[in-house]
């Protein structure tokens, strides 16, 4: 489903991401783990197209499409969500018109069936309370003076009911505390499917203790230095990183 | 050319540098040339037109280098628009649904009882069109521009609604005003509200129209003691016609008046607010949302004048500019030296929707004595990038959430609009504003 062939990237003129390879099929769940400052966030910025984020060689493709060539809401249509680290607040903008807005273009683009405003309602007033959110919050401004753990279950809401095919999320455990970790991960979980795809890009072993992968990666320097399975972050967890950073910079 | 016209020139003549005194001394003398045609005729309200026009002959005409005119140019007029009157439509044109149960129709100036559902009892309508006596302006020395002077002077037509003291209407009362020309021409729309002790009333002006057509229009409202006033002022004319208007209010003793002014940019469009706090008690609330579309010009003046003590008057107004548009404001609180425990706020927040498009802004404050409660504020901004890519990383286009972070700029404002009918109004026309602010 996605396919990274030796991804450099660069931020305001400064290369990031240094030949990045990455291959993530449908029904597997994909965790990249790394030190501050290794890429990650760029990774995921890189492959939703936010502005500023150059791809400087290498490619992405999504279903064997050059990322690259797709806006953001493009990519969106073509099933790819990114669950924000920081999800951004737009006063004015009421959640729900926001997810209508949403539903509407991107199941639209997608051939899917559109939601009347009841079938929209009732939808997203399920949906919060799978992810433990008052049903109040869809009324709300978008994010508008949510908690760290409101935004993040809002992404979850949001994802849940745009069913992405690739879910990217840009650590979503980080700042929420183990009952909000475990919301987010139920929902997460109950996304799972043969045909789904999801990357987790997190800094603690501790979300998937609740969100078990198939893949672990280690990203530093831009590159992916070590793959395994669910057991890697586990020795990630006892060793820290250095071992494997400390090798990548001795002299070859 | 009469006398008057003659003293202006030389009146001009006398002044220092006339670097673009001929445009404005054209204006005047076709204002002038305007005005005498019609004030020479005798009716009941002829003393009223020779006042005016002797204080049209008085006032120079606005150029570049007035302070109030800086921004706006009236090159646009140049076109002739002053020495045409625009055509009495015989066949009405399709008007659009209205917005309240009681609706008086103006075209191009002219009162048209036929499409019009008069208001109910307890509301008088007096026309003023010479044919009865009406009181001389609520407050001549409001009338500053020369714009508004030429319209008093040049009046054939208008209407003076009055609220008797008590009466509480539940629906609002329609004015909708339309100005249609093919060619360069004006019309003058005058409307006078006045609101008895204890009423309650809410007055929705609506301008369209379309085509190269001035409309210089003058509103002016008072408002009796412990009265409820409610007023909208929309405008929503066509690109293509050009709008110079002045709106007077002064609330009365313990009364409160709340005014929202919607509208987009036209070929030009001026107006002079002039909001008159002389009763203790009073309080005023204005908002405002501008939106500049295409080329459009769209100056606002607001000045709030408290002269006496313990009066309120709040403002916000937002402005959203795409394209090349021009948005100008500029908002004065003035606080007399007796008006102590004034209470008054101006904010006005801006957007812009293009690289193209420009704003104005300025905030005066004279503050004439130490006990008063006053602040102001003018921000000037573009959209959130980061805002504007969460929107579109959930599938929204580019264009539609450029669109609904503008709305969410404006829905403060929006969402407080006490009329439900006006609401349904207002969504799908700022719809439809944004839609032309985003084309090139």
């Amino acid at each position: 489903m996605l396919e990274i062939k030796d991804l450099h990237a660069s931020v305001a003129g400064q290369d990031i991401l240094k030949g990045l390879n990455l291959s993530v099929k449908a029904g597997e769940v994909h965790a990249i783990m790394g030190p501050n400052g290794s890429g990650k966030s760029t990774l995921t910025n890189v492959l939703s197209g936010r502005d500023g984020y150059q791809i400087t060689g290498g490619q992405a493709l999504l279903d064997g499409h050059d990322v690259s060539e797709l806006d953001p809401e493009q990519r969106a249509h073509a099933g790819m969500f990114l669950a924000f680290q920081y999800p951004v607040e737009i006063p004015g903008v009421s959640n729900l018109e926001f997810l209508k807005a949403s539903l509407e273009a991107t199941r639209k683009a997608q051939g899917k069936e559109p939601w009347d405003a009841v079938t929209l309602l009732k939808k997203a007033r399920e949906t919060c309370k799978q992810v433990d959110l008052d049903p109040q919050f869809l009324k709300r401004g978008v994010n508008e003076g949510f908690s760290g753990g409101e935004k993040k279950r809002n992404e979850i809401m949001q994802m849940l009911l745009l069913e992405p095919r690739l879910a990217l999320l840009d650590e979503t455990d980080s700042g929420l505390d183990i009952d909000a970790l475990q919301v987010v991960a139920r929902g997460v979980n109950s996304l799972r499917s043969p045909d789904r795809a999801i990357v987790l890009v997190t800094h603690y072993q501790r979300l998937l203790d609740y969100i078990v992968p198939d893949h672990v990666h280690v990203l530093a320097g831009g590159r992916i230095l070590k793959s395994g399975g669910k057991e890697l972050a586990l020795e990630l967890e006892q060793k820290g990183y250095g071992w494997l950073t400390d090798q990548e910079d001795a002299p070859a | 050319m009469t006398d008057a016209v003659t003293s202006t020139a030389d009146r001009a003549a006398a002044r220092p540098t006339p670097v673009v005194e001929p445009l404005a001394q054209k204006l005047a003398a076709q204002a002038h040339s305007l005005a005498e045609q019609t004030a020479a005729s005798s009716d009941a309200l002829s003393a009223w037109r020779q006042a005016a026009l002797a204080q049209l002959a008085r006032l120079p005409f606005p150029s570049k280098k007035t302070e109030q005119w800086k921004y706006t140019s009236l090159m646009a007029l140049d076109a002739g628009h002053l020495v045409t009157q625009a055509p009495d439509h015989a066949n009405a044109p399709a008007l659009p649904e209205p917005l309240a149960p009681w609706r008086l129709v103006l075209i191009n100036g002219r009162f048209h009882a036929d499409l019009s559902q008069l208001p109910p009892q307890g509301v008088s309508l007096t026309r003023l069109d010479g044919s009865a006596e009406a009181p001389l302006s609520i407050a001549e020395d409001a009338l500053r521009t020369p714009f508004a002077w030429l319209n008093s002077a040049a009046l054939q037509d208008g209407l003076l609604l009055t609220v008797a003291d008590g009466v509480a209407l539940d629906a609002p009362i329609e004015v909708l005003l339309l100005g249609s020309a093919d060619v360069a021409s004006h019309c003058h729309t005058r409307l006078r509200l006045q609101l008895g002790a204890g009423s309650r009333a809410t007055l929705i002006e609506r301008y369209i129209g379309q085509g190269p057509v001035l409309t210089n229009a003058v509103t002016e409202i008072t408002t009796g003691e412990n009265s409820d006033l409610v007023h909208y002022r929309l405008q929503a004319e066509a690109a293509d016609t050009l709008h110079i208007g002045s709106l007077i209010l002064a609330p009365g003793r313990d009364s409160r008046a709340a005014s929202f002014q919607l509208m987009q940019g036209n070929a030009l469009r001026r107006n002079d607010v002039r909001v008159l706090m002389t009763h203790s008690g009073a309080s005023a609330s204005l908002n405002g949302i501008f939106v500049g579309r295409g080329s459009t010009h769209t100056d606002n003046q607001i000045c709030i004048e408290h002269r006496v003590p313990h009066a309120v008057s709040d403002q916000l107004f937002k402005g959203m500019a795409g394209d090349k548009a021009r948005l100008v404001f500029n908002g004065r609180i003035h606080i007399f030296a007796g008006a102590k425990g004034t209470n008054a706020e101006l904010s006005n927040k801006n957007l812009l929707l293009s690289p193209g498009a420009e704003v104005d802004t300025k905030p005066e404050l004279e503050i004439y004595n130490d006990d008063v409660k006053c602040s102001h504020g003018t921000t000037c901004g573009q959209l959130d990038a980061q805002a504007l890519f969460y929107l579109r990383s959930r599938g929204i286009a580019e264009p539609a959430a450029k669109r609904m972070l503008a709305f969410g700029f404006v829905n403060e404002l929006l969402s407080a609009l006490p009329d439900e009918a006006v609401v349904e109004w207002a969504r799908p026309w700022l719809e439809r504003a944004l839609t032309e602010a985003e084309h090139a």
